[in-house]
């Protein structure tokens, strides 16, 4: 027999309120909804002893999302260990006490979550947790799969498991593949998708050319900004690569989400598509064969301006959107790469930057350009694309200080 | 520590574990003083070889020739050029040798002959004539029109005129090469008494040259043909019956797909060269990322039980001719040409040493990818000291210049006149033999040498590094490769554990690495060089740091 609700419940809301991100969600909201705090919905996932169930808070429109574990009290400390925050406290599931805690603390509990989320499809024997953010905890089966399970809910279809979902359909191969999604009454709990371990995060590429480039300007003196293109490091062929998958994607999302034509004042293109809204080089991994998209939007939603966060709602904008997205996280990671030069060479280091931030965008924008049929999506010549992203960052750059 | 496991005389699969050694015989050592290496001299060099751990030494063309293609125009495949030698000298090179525990494979030319060979004098002194049809002869140049021209630089097409016979001859390299007919038997048959001769003389096996090419037909592109298989698979029969141990050694210059065809089910080449590979691992340094590695080695398919690769860094040949113009190398340089510096470095035959700007640490990083990828290393005689190159001789000799023996006039190669060498040795300041020699090297602990030899050494001693499976272990950081070679089941050492964890940093920074070692979850790593126990491997991932181009092999031991 499990715990009951109202036991449950009495242990997740004070547990809740001493979340940090919880905190950082609700530090949006006024002080007034926290009154409204009551269990909107429950299920017993795992019967039994050890046991699991899944429990979502409503405050006031928003949904919160807690896996709550329990164990024989005498058995449970062993088994979180050194995850003291992880517990809610002692109830009784009508055997006895048990201890309540946060079931991600819980190695095996964590793999049954695998398979309530996948309806009994996946499994796996080895688990790891790999980050918390805000939105939701991250979770590695054997280096196979990756699990988010959400602990700020949004009603289903959230955008990033409907984006994963129709792309995976219209056969789109640059994909992190979605393997299940977990939804409960209207509001997506999980989402399951393939993890590939040797994927490298785009903007580790980044900063490992600017690495190069800048390292080759001290230590063969001053480099001509023509010569950018010549350090070992160049990023562009790689750069030229990600502007094809790119190319790819905004096709694929055409194909799954149709074409509207644009607002007036957004002449610049003649359509408007389902844009991914959050592309940068953060989002996009280099795997051993290829490049591959990830992640559409969910995280960390802290530190992010209202500009930003508009972005990210799901919307149909020009395509020209997300290549300025990512033509401006080129830029971000410049100034990073610059910021960590000591301070003797940082002109000749931000010039250089610059360089090799234009050549860049130049490489990703000409392989997006070289993707047969967007044409259909991009009536702009190069140039005019060109001058279009320029400005579009010009933008960001703005809004960003 | 592993007891070193050097392939036997007697190891049938000795190809699998040896480091070759590529020479040419007229740059070697010179003994009758006529400014040309010879084989007397390379007899009087073996102990060299021996002493720096090579298993088999593979000689460049050694046959009489006009040398309008470094030896690979043949006049008569069954002797040695004179100023090399004679028959007699090249059988007690084996016979030492043998004796050393080195083998010895030579290069065959199977597609084509020199235009001075008696069989094209006589093939194109008529139409009608005993050897007519052991050519591909036509009356026009308009046949084949769909294949490239590999030499297109200087060869406007694969057809040449012969005003004798008033007929066009077929060429797939220069038009001295005239292309050999297979589809007449006889020349099958010819090829094989070719074949025959050098193994009974106990020549241990060939690197097979130009190999996709034999057969042509119509309307294909007149490579990688099913009956050029078939006709490898011929005299795979005929070696495996009557003379085992010795191997064929295919150059099969494609993409590792094609190539994996020439392993046949183990029925055609014991070994390919993975070509791909080669100039992956220069630009996986040059781009401080793991990636162009990766990406091929992904693409490799696995190959028959009893197959092995040949990986080089460099050899006596350079690559664009070849790739350039193979529309399936097309993509690399789509892909990679954008990088000057490496367009020039690729398009120009350079040795090792000038190719890394003779940074020594990113030539110890090259030989640690070469000596710890799964393949049979093949070495280019001289980079062991690292030894630079001559452009100024025109790129067919650049790489082709004296092995540097001492700081003794000529190098210590030849005691003929100066102006008598066939090629003069290097002079220059840098990798001049004065200080690039193998006397000098042998003197200094220090030296490339002696760490080359210390690693092959370690490489002996290690079989899972020759033919262990590999496994590519994810690395949080790009620069770092990281990959695990696993002794297949049976091949064990005795008592021995059966992993090698081999971690490289492709970048000139200090780099740290988060390794996932999950499966060797309680192991120790031990340094194989100085057999230093690093911490041992707990839950989570492993931290590791190396220095600037630096790299570790590792021995995972179960404690």
């Amino acid at each position: 027999m499990p715990p009951s609700p109202s036991a449950l419940e009495g242990l997740v809301v004070p547990y809740l309120q001493r979340q940090p991100w919880f905190l950082v969600d609700m530090a949006r909201y006024d002080r007034a909804v926290w009154a409204t705090f009551r269990l909107a919905d429950l299920e017993i996932v795992l019967d039994g002893r050890p046991g699991m169930a899944s429990v979502v808070v409503a405050v006031g429109e928003r949904r919160f999302h807690v896996l709550v574990g329990w164990r024989e009290a005498a058995l449970a400390p062993a088994v979180i260990g050194d995850h003291q925050g992880a517990v809610l406290g002692m109830c009784d599931d009508g055997l006895g006490d048990v201890l309540c805690y946060n079931a991600l603390a819980d190695e095996e509990l964590s793999r049954g979550l695998l398979a309530v989320a996948s309806a009994g499809r996946e499994s796996a024997r080895r688990v790891r947790l790999v980050q918390s953010l805000v939105s939701h905890a991250s979770l590695v089966y054997d280096e196979r799969l990756f699990m988010k399970s959400y602990r700020v809910l949004e009603p289903a279809p959230r955008p990033e498991i409907e984006l994963m979902s129709k792309l995976d359909e219209v056969g789109f191969k640059h994909l992190l593949r979605p393997v299940a999604h977990w939804e409960r009454n209207g509001w997506d709990l999980a989402l399951v998708r393939e993890f590939i371990p040797s994927a490298v995060e785009g903007r580790l590429l980044a900063l490992t050319s600017l690495r190069d480039l800048l390292g080759r300007n001290v230590d063969e003196g001053r480099l001509r900004l023509d010569e950018v293109g010549g350090a070992g490091g160049d990023l562009s062929s790689e750069m030229r690569r990600l502007g094809e998958v790119t190319g790819g994607l905004h096709l694929a999302l055409a194909e799954a989400f149709g074409v509207r034509s644009l607002a007036a004042g957004e002449a610049s293109t003649a359509v408007a598509i389902r844009v991914h809204g959050d592309y940068h080089l953060r989002r996009v991994f280099r795997t051993d064969t290829g490049w591959v998209v990830a992640g559409f939007g969910d995280d960390p939603l802290i530190g992010r301006s209202a500009d930003e966060l508009k972005r990210r709602e799901p919307r149909f904008a020009s395509p020209l959107e997300d290549l300025a997205d990512l033509s401006y996280s080129l830029r971000q990671m410049a100034a990073e790469a610059v910021a960590a030069q000591p301070s003797v060479t940082c002109a000749q280091a931000e010039r250089l930057a610059k360089s090799w931030e234009r050549r860049n965008r130049g490489a990703f924008l000409s392989g997006y350009l070289g993707v047969e049929g967007i044409d259909a999506l991009m009536k702009l010549d190069r140039s005019a694309a060109a001058e279009a992203i320029k400005s579009l960052v010009g933008a960001r750059a703005v809004t960003a200080t | 520590m592993a007891s070193s496991s050097r392939p036997g005389l007697d190891d049938v699969r000795w190809y699998e574990r040896a480091v070759f050694y590529e020479l040419l015989p007229r740059g070697f050592f010179d003994s009758n003083a006529d400014g040309i290496g010879d084989f007397a001299g390379l007899r009087e060099k073996l102990e060299y070889l021996q002493w720096l751990g090579v298993d088999c030494v593979w000689l460049l063309p050694f046959y009489p020739s006009p040398l309008c293609d470094g030896g690979y125009d043949i006049s008569d495949f069954l002797t040695v050029a004179p100023e090399l030698g004679g028959i007699d000298d090249l059988a007690a090179v084996v016979e030492d040798a043998h004796r050393r525990g080195i083998r010895i494979i030579s290069d065959l030319v199977m597609n084509h002959t020199s235009d001075e060979h008696p069989w094209f004098i006589e093939s194109r002194s008529s139409r009608d004539n005993d050897k007519a049809d052991w050519y591909v002869w036509a009356d026009d140049d308009r046949g084949f029109a769909e294949v490239r021209v590999i030499f297109c630089d200087v060869e406007p097409s694969n057809w040449t005129f012969d005003p004798r016979r008033q007929q066009y001859y077929w060429h797939r390299f220069f038009h001295q090469q005239p292309d050999l007919n297979y589809e007449n038997p006889e020349v099958a048959d010819a090829m094989l008494g070719v074949v025959r001769f050098w193994l009974d003389l106990g020549i241990d096996g060939f690197r097979l040259d130009a190999v996709p090419y034999l057969y042509k037909a119509e309307g294909t592109l007149c490579e990688n043909l099913p009956a050029t298989h078939k006709l490898l698979r011929r005299i795979r029969a005929e070696i495996d019956a009557a003379y085992p141990n010795r191997i064929l050694l295919a150059e099969v210059n494609q993409w590792p797909d094609v190539v994996t065809e020439y392993f046949g089910d183990g029925d055609e080449c014991h070994m390919c060269f993975n070509f791909p590979l080669m100039p992956r691992m220069f630009m996986a340094v040059r781009r401080e990322q793991r990636f162009p590695i990766t990406e091929i080695l992904t693409q490799t398919p696995p190959i028959p039980d009893g197959c092995q690769w040949g990986i080089f860094l460099r050899n006596h040949d350079e690559l664009t001719l070849e790739m350039v113009t193979d529309e399936e190398r097309d993509y690399m340089y789509s892909e990679y040409a954008h990088d000057p510096r490496m367009r020039r470095n690729l398009g120009i035959r350079r040795r090792l040493a000038p190719l890394v700007d003779n940074d020594r640490r990113v030539a110890e990083l090259l030989y640690g990818l070469l000596l710890s990828l799964p393949g049979s290393p093949v070495l280019y005689y001289g980079d062991e000291l690292l030894m630079g190159d001559n452009i100024y001789l025109g790129d067919r000799d650049a790489v082709r210049t004296p092995m540097q023996w001492s700081p003794d006039r000529n190098a210590g190669f030849s005691r003929a006149d100066f102006a008598q060498l066939y090629l003069p040795p290097l002079m220059d300041p840098v990798h001049g033999y004065q200080a690039v020699n193998v006397e000098a090297e042998q003197r200094d602990p220090s030296s490339f040498l002696h760490w080359m030899r210390r690693m092959l050494a370690v490489r002996h001693q290690y079989p899972q590094l020759a033919t262990g499976s590999l496994e590519v272990l994810p690395a949080d950081n790009p620069s770092v490769l990281a990959y695990v070679r696993q002794a297949r089941a049976g091949e064990n050492l005795a008592g021995e554990p059966s992993a090698v964890l081999c971690v490289s940093n492709l970048s000139r920074f200090a780099q740290p690495a988060e390794l996932s070692l999950g499966r060797w979850e309680g192991c120790t790593p031990i340094e194989l060089s100085g057999r230093v126990p690093f911490p041992p491997v707990t839950p989570g991932s492993y931290s590791v740091t190396l220095a600037s181009h630096g790299f570790y092999w590792f021995e995972l031991v179960e404690r």
